[in-house]
């Protein structure tokens, strides 16, 4: 083998593991990150399209990645984007709808309707099996920071980078997402009693 | 930052209170508030258990299907 054939024969199995350590630890990822694609999904079998609409952008765009900064941030940068395309293609208008004014508001409707003060029994009214629909009913914008913050345990700066959008923006999006979110749970809660 | 209604105050900083994204001062100065507030203390718990109740409710594990298949994507060595 000449001299330059072996170089290529290096640089070629040095790719070759550097992609394969890449592909395992994006794999190691996809519990958490699926935990994410669940939460912007109305269905398991959406956020399954999801997972591995997103992970075979990821495979193809290794590359792309630059190894020692946040792998899980950038596989959610992929997985939110292509949620967003998703989004756009059946959004509805953007939520305008007046918010209540207090942050308690869902306490104190719970505690003024059933009579409930303690607070795990407030909580007790609230189906568990309808918060995903509740989750649904926010507009995407405003979830995707919700789910990202809440679900995913970002903080403000990592869903600010994943979402390319400024902090404050996050901040905003978050308090009126999860204002959103209370108001939704409230709907139900009341539906169901 | 304690010229105004504390109740009022504690409401407004609660959410980023959780979320640990208040600064120091203002940390303590909403600890202090819920050890004292009964009314804002109960609203507390209550927010931090529904931030739970809603992390639970959308969190399934990973079908090992979709793990498989997620491996099957990989590129071709």
């Amino acid at each position: 083998m000449s001299e330059t054939s072996s170089d290529e024969a290096r640089r070629l199995a040095s790719d070759a593991r550097e992609r394969v350590r890449f592909e395992e630890e994006a794999l190691d990822l996809a519990d958490q990150v699926y935990r994410v694609a669940r939460g912007l999904s109305r269905s398991k079998e959406e956020a399954e399209d999801l997972m591995q609409e997103a992970y075979a952008r990821a495979f193809r765009s290794w590359r792309s990645f630059t190894p020692g900064t946040n792998l899980r941030a950038w596989l959610l940068r992929i997985l939110t984007n292509l949620n967003i395309d998703r989004g756009r293609r059946a959004q509805r208008a953007p939520d305008q709808q007046p918010l209540e004014e207090s942050d308690y508001f869902l306490y104190n409707r719970i505690e003024a309707t059933t009579g409930e003060t303690e607070e795990e029994r407030v909580l007790e009214r609230l189906s568990q099996d309808r918060v995903p629909e509740a989750l649904a009913a926010v507009p995407h914008d405003f979830r995707d920071v919700v789910v990202l913050v809440d679900i995913g345990e970002f903080s403000y700066a990592d869903a600010a980078q994943i979402l390319d959008i400024p902090i404050g923006t996050v901040m905003s999006r978050l308090h009126r997402g999860r204002r959103i979110l209370k108001k939704e749970l409230a709907e139900l809660a009341v539906d169901s009693r | 930052m304690t010229a105004h209604d504390p109740c009022e105050w504690c409401e407004e900083v609660l959410q980023d209170y959780l979320d640990r994204e208040l600064t120091d001062a203002e940390m303590k100065e909403a600890e202090r508030h819920l050890a004292e507030c009964p009314y804002c203390e109960k609203r507390y718990k209550f927010e931090k258990s529904l931030r739970r109740y809603v992390y639970q409710a959308v969190t399934e594990p990973m079908a090992p299907e979709l793990k498989q298949k997620l491996s099957e994507l990989r590129l071709e060595l």
